[in-house]
């Protein structure tokens, strides 16, 4: 008998947990795909639904708002600057990581170590403080209001935890492979190209995907560092160049799906690269 | 091996070079630019003379800027202390396994790759006390909506609360470093009769001691730098009641006084370095270098 009551209370006991932590990952779950949600129903929405019925969905569901931002925000030349931007940040990025990190993986020097941990300890440098000097250079450079000077500033900043992951991709490659290029004929540029740069793909994917959204996402320097439509990127455009939604709501929501969208998708795509390459080091810890 | 005389020293200096040249660039030479700057009497365009510490008295005697020190404080111990044990349980729970975790894990993360930009805005209207969610769900239970961006007294509290959706990227380092745990650790304890709460406190949780101190430097050193959506949500009002050091910074360079934004730069580095090392002398193990990398 009083086993039985025992039994009971354990099992309530037991239900009640799995239902608090079921509520505590609900929670996170509806946190994590409200701002989405949010901005994907009511860009289907007209003014007059949002205002009446934030929650609700769309009577008739409608693409008007995205016709009405691709027309009025410049918004295909700020896509189009942005797509330019982070494909050359990347592909700069990772031919010069992927150099730099062939040499402090395969080859034994002087030095070799402290550098790998400087160039690593980039990360811990808090870019912000450095809005005065990044806009001198750039300007004596003659590169202010460039796409150019985006395109340095990414790949320069992401140069730290490109070498961090394409090196240690690069450490894991088998010696015996390098040895039996050279037997072939191979010299140092061989070994990169031929066996060491094709094996390490795994790692330019995912230092690559970090780049990206890095780039495309970036706000801060490409305020600071343009001015006109010619040479601004979609973040700007979302952030500046929508005045004209002051009242459109609904229109600059369907503007910011589509300046999110590359990013989500690239996720949706890559996700386990990511997850990969944010517990790269973690798991030693 | 080779550690001498590696016939290759050219060819190894062609690899590195690019490489170094952009870093020295943009990490080194800004370090010591800010440095001097921070120095000087400049106004950007014209030329700059000798300053002493002038402008760094100038900020610490200015209440503006007293107040972005201490919201950075309220920033980094919000990150540390709130964000990261709610990735670690969240972390915790996953690594049990419960059905659908991977999907979960994936869906997490999710808004660490949505913009600052986009995010930033749809708060802003989540905010709004005409038309925002908050007021319609505030009204569901007959509380009044408020203008709580626009007001001082809860501007910063609104502001910080938003990060929420951004423990997913401490939790996936969490998860995997839980992950990693040995499962004989916890049938053994199962043998032994210990509930699962038991077995979180005694097992998970120590052996979680490196990558939870990771997190929380990584946390309260972002805490420290942290800009862009306070920048987007409220520009550092109302009042300066949300500005932070980057704010600042920004805000004295676009009034041209160059040398004082160097000196806020300066400002910035120096405690962060300096919270950093003393993150990783009181909580031991874990490399925040190593892990920050990612």
């Amino acid at each position: 008998m009083r086993k039985d009551a025992m039994r009971e209370t354990m099992t309530t006991g037991r239900a009640a947990a799995r239902l608090a932590m079921w509520a505590f990952l609900g929670f996170f779950l509806l946190v994590s795909l409200l701002p989405l949600a949010w901005l994907l129903v009511n860009s289907l929405k007209t003014n007059l639904e949002l205002e009446a019925a934030p929650f609700a969905l769309p009577a008739r569901p409608s693409l008007a708002n995205y016709a009405t931002a691709l027309a009025t925000a410049d918004l295909p030349r700020l896509f189009a600057n942005s797509v330019l931007v982070a494909a050359c940040a990347v592909a700069l990025n990772l031919a010069v990581a992927s150099l730099a990190s062939f040499a402090l993986a395969r080859e034994s020097f002087r030095g070799r170590e402290a550098l790998h941990t400087a160039l690593t300890a980039g990360v811990l440098v808090p870019l912000i403080a450095f809005m005065v000097p990044y806009f001198t250079l750039m300007t004596r450079a003659g590169l202010y209001d460039k796409l150019a000077a985006l395109v340095l500033v990414y790949a320069a900043i992401n140069i730290p935890v490109s070498v961090f992951l394409v090196s240690s991709f690069m450490r894991t490659v088998p010696k015996e492979l390098e040895e039996a290029a050279i037997i072939d004929g191979c010299g140092f540029a061989g070994r990169f190209w031929k066996v060491v740069l094709p094996l390490s793909r795994s790692g330019l994917v995912t230092a690559g995907t970090f780049c990206f959204i890095y780039a495309w996402n970036e706000f801060l320097m490409a305020m600071l560092l343009t001015s006109s439509l010619s040479a601004r990127t979609i973040q700007l455009g979302i952030r500046f160049f929508t005045s004209q939604f002051v009242t459109d709501y609904t229109g600059m929501f369907a503007a910011i799906v589509l300046s999110i969208a590359p990013t989500v998708l690239a996720y949706a795509f890559l996700h386990d690269k990511i997850v990969a390459g944010l517990t790269a080091g973690a798991v030693k810890g | 091996m080779r550690r001498h005389g590696n016939r290759n020293l050219g060819l190894i200096a062609l690899f590195l070079a690019p490489a170094l040249l952009l870093f020295a660039a943009f990490f080194l030479y800004p370090l010591g630019f800010t440095l001097v700057t921070s120095l000087m009497r400049w106004k950007g365009g014209g030329g700059m003379s000798p300053n002493g510490l002038a402008n760094y008295a100038k900020l610490l005697g200015d209440s503006s800027f007293r107040l972005a020190m201490r919201n950075n404080a309220i920033w980094a111990l919000a990150s540390g202390f709130v964000q990261v044990p709610l990735a670690a349980l969240v972390a915790m729970i996953l690594a049990r396994g419960p059905r659908g975790w991977r999907l979960l894990r994936t869906i997490y993360f999710l808004p660490n790759v949505i913009s600052t930009v986009a995010l930033a805005m749809v708060w802003v209207t989540l905010y709004n006390p005409q038309y925002g969610a908050f007021k319609a769900l505030l009204g569901l239970v007959g509380l009044p909506a408020r203008h709580w961006l626009g007001d001082p007294s809860t501007a910063l509290a609104a502001v910080i609360l938003q990060t929420v959706v951004y423990i997913g990227y401490y939790m996936i380092i969490l998860l995997a470093a839980a992950l990693s745990i040995p499962r004989e650790l916890y049938e053994a304890a199962q043998i032994d009769g210990a509930s699962t709460l038991v077995q979180e406190l005694r097992i998970t949780l120590p052996m979680l001691r490196g990558s939870l101190a990771t997190c929380v430097t990584l946390a309260m050193a972002y805490g420290m730098r942290h800009f862009e959506s306070t920048f987007l949500m409220t520009g550092g009002g109302p009042a300066y009641s949300t500005s932070t050091m980057g704010i600042a910074l920004y805000l004295k360079m676009d009034a041209l006084r160059y040398g004082e934004a160097s000196a806020a730069g300066m400002i910035l580095i120096l405690l962060g370095t300096v919270l950093v090392a003393a993150l990783r002398r009181a909580l031991g193990r874990g490399d925040p270098l190593a892990e920050a990398a990612q």
